[in-house]
């Protein structure tokens, strides 16, 4: 395994990445919906507690400029702030309850042709 | 400051009355094709975003089946956004396939049999002009256009291309009031939509009141708003109120506090609200969540300090209905704000999964017939004067 996943302080949260560094909200949606509430509670709890370091961190950067490593550091935080309800208000269950389905909502910033995972890529998509 | 004190809106608004509001206008086919006739092809109904045309040149279609057309807009040399049906002035092909794009060469040409138009939706170019007939006449047949006019950003379009009222006599003092606001600035742009079975006013009522947010949000939501209107008041056809939090409320969670201590991104967030136009939470409260606008017919505007969301509610037909629920930011500046217009969003987002929820199922069991009418309580005051506002034009 490549020991620069993650920059060098949070090679701990390594074993996460292939799950969770996720691009577009789209692919974080889907991997939360395909999860248990124990799978999302274990990731919530490895990411909780580091959030202020690791923002620490990412903001000594340009944001459209993040190395390798750090832009997948925020796309963990990224996947914090989809999953975090789940564990935080719905009781861990993995869909939002007693909504509508998901699954007919469509986002466009997510699914726009040729989305390239930077949701800012492509500002100015209202429908 | 705290918030207003709440009104008694029945008391301020005597005209609209107090009875039990009839639930065929959801139902019936009849009623249906008068909205669209008397109301929606009378009205101006909001297009699009400036944003969205950034250059000129750039056009986007946007398909309006209430119309029964689909509008180009498009953005000319001189900068001024102009509409057209999208229909060849030949034998009435599409002229556009494609969503958006750029117009090639400054002209959109028809790939029936070639005819050309330029920005401004003159007619450019026929091949074999000459085997036309006098009764042709090349400068009369340049695209139909609709009007459009511009408010804050907002792109309206009108079908009639000489309306009798313009956008800012049509919107009045309900569109001043929100003037001001940087929507411009706010470029980062999270969009969703789906087609919902039911009738456009059963979605639009979902957004329109508070009432349900303690039921209907107990998830995502589960305290912190205040189940009632403040600020109601009406311009025509149109309406505003505003939406706060209760004095005291939760304690953040772990995630909604960090997300809160990196940016003003969260509707849930309290705070001072510096943004906003004088007549929008005028005691500056920090307990104002937002303010909801209603641009008559199927147009909410919410702002609120650090963004604003927009609902639209287009009908398909009677018992459909394409949503569409925007967001928009400041582009981030570091990854801090990146993560809370996350979690913000995030959160809104699911918010709006419940309430898309009941719609289907209300739609659906209101077709058994089995009730004639709906009770609506003081705090569901816009939905009795929107479906007054309705039944104004359907009648008319
Ligand atoms: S229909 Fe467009 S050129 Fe003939
Ligand atoms: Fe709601």
């Amino acid at each position: 395994m490549s020991s620069d996943l993650l920059p060098a302080s949070y090679r701990h949260l390594e074993p996460w990445v292939d799950r969770w560094a996720l691009a577009s909200q789209a692919e974080r949606e889907t991997t939360r919906r395909a999860s248990t509430g124990a799978q999302l509670k274990a990731f919530y709890d490895a990411l909780v507690g580091e959030g202020d370091g690791i923002v620490a961190h990412l903001n000594a950067l340009p944001l459209d400029q993040l190395p390798a490593p750090e832009q997948r550091l925020l796309y963990l935080m990224l996947s914090l702030a989809e999953v975090a309800p789940h564990v935080e208000l719905y009781r861990g269950d993995p869909r939002v309850p007693f909504s509508f389905e998901e699954e007919r909502f469509i986002a466009e910033h997510g699914a726009a042709p040729g989305f390239n995972g930077d949701l800012y890529a492509l500002p100015n998509r209202p429908a | 400051m705290n918030k207003p004190v709440a009104s008694r809106w029945a008391q301020q608004f005597p005209q609209l009355g107090t009875d039990p509001v009839p639930v065929d206008a959801l139902l019936s086919a009849e009623y249906f094709q008068r909205e669209k006739e008397k109301l929606f092809k009378r009205t101006w109904l909001k297009l699009a975003r400036v944003e969205e045309l950034p250059q000129s040149g750039s056009w986007k279609l946007k398909p309006l089946p209430i119309w029964d057309s689909s509008i180009i807009l498009v953005r000319g040399e001189d900068g001024q956004i102009r509409g057209f049906h999208n229909t060849c002035s030949h034998r009435g092909n599409r002229v556009i396939w494609a969503e958006d794009g750029h117009g090639k060469d400054r002209r959109f040409s028809c790939h029936f049999h070639g005819w050309t138009y330029n920005l401004k939706g003159e007619l450019v170019h026929v091949p074999q002009e000459e085997e036309f007939f006098d009764s042709f006449c090349k400068p009369d047949n340049g695209l139909a256009p609709v009007a459009v006019e511009v408010w804050e950003g907002f792109i309206f379009a009108h079908l009639d291309p000489q309306p009798a009222v313009s956008l800012k006599d049509y919107l009045g003092e309900a569109a001043t009031r929100l003037e001001g606001f940087p929507y411009g600035q706010m470029t980062a742009v999270y969009a969703y939509r789906t087609v919902l079975n039911c009738n456009w006013k059963i979605a639009q009522d979902a957004f329109s009141e508070a009432y349900h947010v303690t039921t209907i949000h107990a998830g995502s939501f589960p305290e912190g708003f205040s189940a009632k209107l403040y600020e109601v008041q009406l311009f025509g056809p149109h309406r505003t109120s505003a939406v706060y939090m209760d004095d005291k409320g939760p304690t953040p969670t772990p995630v909604a506090a960090l997300s809160h201590r990196l940016g003003t991104t969260s509707i849930a967030k309290r705070g001072t609200r510096v943004a906003l136009p004088p007549g929008v939470n005028p005691t500056r409260s920090p307990n104002f969540a937002f303010e909801l606008s209603v641009m008559f017919p199927n147009f909410l505007v919410h702002i609120m300090d650090g963004l604003y969301f927009t609902h639209q509610f287009h009908p398909l037909s009677v018992d459909q209905t394409l949503w569409e629920g925007i967001q928009y930011f400041p582009p981030p500046q570091n990854a801090g704000e990146r993560f809370s217009q996350e979690y913000g969003q995030v959160l809104q987002r699911n918010a709006w999964l419940e309430d898309t929820a009941t719609m289907e199922a209300t739609h659906a069991a209101l077709k058994s017939g089995a009730k004639k009418v709906m009770h609506l309580q003081d705090q569901e005051v816009l939905l009795r004067h929107h479906y007054q506002a309705v039944d104004e034009y359907v009648n008319s």
